[in-house]
C-alpha cells in the first residue's frame, strides 16, 4: 500500500517534470530564435501577459463568461437528456419514437447547425447556449439509454416485493443503478461542451475566451491568442477535475471506488 | 379472517421464450402445478436444478404474470409484486449503492415507519443475522455468504405475511447455515407466516419444514408431498430424532429419483 502511494507519487512527479521539460523547450525555442517569436512567443511573455491580465481582471470576465456558456449550455442538456434516456430505456413507444432521431442526430457535426441557429435566434448568450445544449445532449441521453436498458431485475424485484410503488422504482432504484453510465454520459459531454463554446465564440463574437482569442489574432497579438490557449487548457482542466471529484463522491459504493 | 390456506395454486402451467399462451415453442419450466400451502405452514420444495422451482417463487411473488391457472393467497389472486409476499434471491439482490443497514431499512421505511423505528428495527434484525458492525459496509464489500445474510434481514425486517426464500442458505458455509436454520425457524414461531423455501438440500428441508413438496424433472409438476409431523421444536436432538434420519433417507431416494429423471431427459 505505501510502496503504492510512494509509486503513485512518483509517477506524478515523474508528469510534473515532464510538463516543465516541455515549457523549458517552449521557452528555449523562441528564446534562441529557433522560432519566430510571432509564431511562438516565449512562454514567460505568455505567463506575464495571463499575469497582468488577471490583474485587470480581463481574464476573469472572460473565462467567467465562457465558463458560464458551457455550463448553463451542459446543465440545460442534462436537465433534458436524462430523462428522456431513462424513459427511453422504460417506455417502448419513447424509445420508438426518439431512438431513430437520435442515431442522425448523434453523428452529424453539431457545428453546422450554427448559421441556423444565427438564423433563428441571434449571435448572443442564446443561440451559443442552444449550440452547447445541442452538442452535449447526444452523448448524455445515448449513455443513460444504454445504462438504464441494462439494469438488471433484481434489484428492481427486490424493490417491488419490499413495497415500493412503480413510480417510486424509478426514482430510488433506477436512477442510482443507472449513475456510473449517466455520469459517464456526463464525462464525455462535458469537454464536448467547452469544445463547443469556444468555437461558437469564435465564430460569433462577443466576450468569452473564444471571443477574446479571435480579437488577439486579429490584432496580430500572438501573446494574446497563445495566453487564451493556456486559459482554455486550465479552464477545461479544473472543470473536467471537478467532474471527476463529483462521479467518485456520488459512487463511493461501486467498486471502482475501491482502489484494493 | 378463515385461516384456511396460505397460497393456492391450480393448474399452473409456465413457458419462457414461447407464445402467450404458455404451451408454444419456448422452455416449459412448470406443466399443470397444483399446490395448496396452508396458512402459516412453513413449506419446503425440492426438486432437481431446473425444474421450475424459482420460476414457481417468481410466479407466488407476482414477478412474472401468471399464463395458465391461477394462484391466490389470503388477499385474493396474485396479479404484483407486493409487501405481502416478500422474497429473499437466490442471489441476493441487494441496492449496491445502498449500505447493509439502508438496505434493510428500505422495506420499512416503504411501510412508512418513522425513522428511528426503522432504524431500531433494522439493526435488530442485522444483529439477528450476525451481521452487527458491518451498517455501514456497502454490498460489494461483502463476502457472498455475508451478502446472502444481509438479503435474509432485508426481507424479515418487513414481516411479511407471505416468506418466498430461494435457496437462502446456498452461500453459507455449514456452520452459519446451521445458525440461520434454527434462527430462522424460531423467528417463524415467533412471527407466524407462510413461508415457501426452496432447497436443494434434503436435510435442511426436513429440519425446517412441516411439509416439503417433491418436484418432478422439468417440465415441474408437484410430484410428491409429505408431512415431517416432527412438530414445532427443532434443535440440536431434531438431527438424531429416528423419524428425521427415515425422512431423511426417504425424501433423498425420491429427489434422486428425478434428478435421474432430469439427467436422462438430456439437458
Ligand atoms: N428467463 C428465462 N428465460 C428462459 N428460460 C428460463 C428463464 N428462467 C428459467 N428458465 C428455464 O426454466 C427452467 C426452470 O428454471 P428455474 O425455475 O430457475 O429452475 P430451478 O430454480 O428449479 O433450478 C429451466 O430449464 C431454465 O433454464
Ligand atoms: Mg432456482
Amino acid at each position: 500500500m505505501s510502496t503504492l502511494s510512494a509509486l503513485l507519487k512518483r509517477e506524478g512527479l515523474m508528469q510534473a517534470l515532464v510538463l516543465a521539460g516541455l515549457a523549458l523547450v517552449w521557452e528555449a525555442s523562441s528564446r534562441a530564435g529557433w522560432v519566430h517569436p510571432f509564431l511562438l512567443p516565449p512562454l514567460s511573455d505568455v505567463l506575464v501577459r495571463l499575469f497582468t491580465d488577471m490583474q485587470s481582471g480581463a481574464v476573469f470576465v472572460d473565462l467567467g463568461l465562457t465558463l458560464y456558456r458551457a455550463l448553463t449550455g451542459f446543465v440545460i442538456a442534462a436537465v433534458l437528456a436524462v430523462p428522456l434516456g431513462i424513459l427511453m430505456a422504460r417506455k417502448r413507444g419513447v424509445q420508438w419514437f426518439f431512438d431513430p432521431l437520435i442515431s442522425i442526430g448523434f453523428p452529424m457535426p453539431k457545428i453546422a447547425f450554427v448559421p441556423i441557429f444565427i438564423l433563428w435566434f441571434d449571435i448572443y448568450d442564446t443561440s451559443k447556449v442552444i449550440m452547447i445544449t445541442f452538442s452535449c445532449f447526444f452523448p448524455i441521453v445515448t449513455a443513460t439509454y444504454s445504462g438504464t436498458s441494462h439494469i438488471d431485475k433484481w434489484p428492481l424485484w427486490s424493490a417491488r416485493s419490499l413495497g415500493a410503488s412503480e413510480n417510486q422504482l424509478l426514482r430510488e432504484i433506477i436512477l442510482p443503478l443507472a449513475a456510473p453510465s449517466i455520469l459517464t454520459g456526463l464525462q464525455i459531454a462535458l469537454p464536448v461542451g467547452m469544445i463547443t463554446t469556444i468555437v461558437t465564440e469564435m465564430l460569433m463574437g462577443g466576450s468569452g475566451v473564444g471571443g477574446a482569442m479571435i480579437a488577439a489574432g486579429r490584432f496580430a497579438d500572438s501573446v494574446g491568442v497563445f495566453a487564451g490557449i493556456m486559459e482554455i487548457a486550465i479552464l477545461g482542466m479544473v472543470v473536467i477535475r471537478a467532474l471527476d471529484r463529483l462521479r467518485a463522491r456520488l459512487l463511493v459504493w461501486h467498486p471502482e471506488n475501491r482502489a484494493h | 379472517m378463515t385461516a384456511d390456506f396460505g397460497i393456492k395454486i391450480e393448474g399452473v402451467s409456465h413457458a419462457y421464450g414461447g407464445g402467450q399462451s404458455g404451451l408454444a415453442s419456448g422452455t416449459l419450466a412448470l406443466k399443470q402445478t397444483d399446490l395448496l400451502i396452508g396458512h402459516h405452514e412453513f413449506h419446503a420444495l425440492l426438486g432437481p436444478s431446473g425444474c421450475g422451482k424459482s420460476t414457481l417463487l417468481y410466479l407466488i411473488g407476482g414477478f412474472i404474470p401468471v399464463q395458465t391457472g391461477s394462484i391466490s393467497t389470503q388477499k385474493g389472486p396474485v396479479t404484483a409484486p407486493g409487501p405481502d409476499r416478500s422474497i429473499v434471491f437466490q442471489n441476493f439482490a441487494l441496492f449496491p449503492w445502498k449500505t447493509v443497514l439502508e438496505n434493510v431499512m428500505y422495506g420499512l421505511q416503504k411501510k412508512g415507519l418513522p425513522e428511528a423505528e426503522c432504524r431500531e428495527i433494522a439493526q435488530a434484525h442485522i444483529k439477528l443475522v450476525q451481521l452487527g458492525g458491518f451498517e455501514q459496509a456497502y454490498p460489494s464489500q461483502l463476502s457472498g455468504g455475508m451478502q446472502q445474510r444481509a438479503a435474509i434481514a432485508r426481507t424479515l425486517a418487513v414481516d411479511p405475511d407471505i416468506l418466498l426464500m430461494d435457496e437462502p442458505f446456498g452461500a453459507l458455509d455449514a456452520q452459519t447455515r446451521r445458525v440461520m436454520q434454527e434462527e430462522l425457524r424460531m423467528i417463524w414461531k415467533k412471527r407466524p407466516k407462510t413461508v415457501v423455501f426452496v432447497t436443494h438440500d434434503v436435510h435442511e428441508a426436513v429440519f425446517l419444514a412441516d411439509r416439503i413438496s417433491i418436484m418432478s424433472a422439468r417440465p415441474g409438476r408437484i410430484e410428491h408431498q409429505i408431512d415431517t409431523g416432527l412438530g414445532p421444536e427443532r434443535d440440536e436432538s431434531t438431527l438424531t430424532d429416528r423419524r428425521f434420519v427415515e425422512l431423511g433417507e426417504q425424501i433423498w431416494r425420491l429427489v434422486r429419483e428425478q434428478a435421474v429423471l432430469a439427467s436422462r431427459g438430456g439437458l
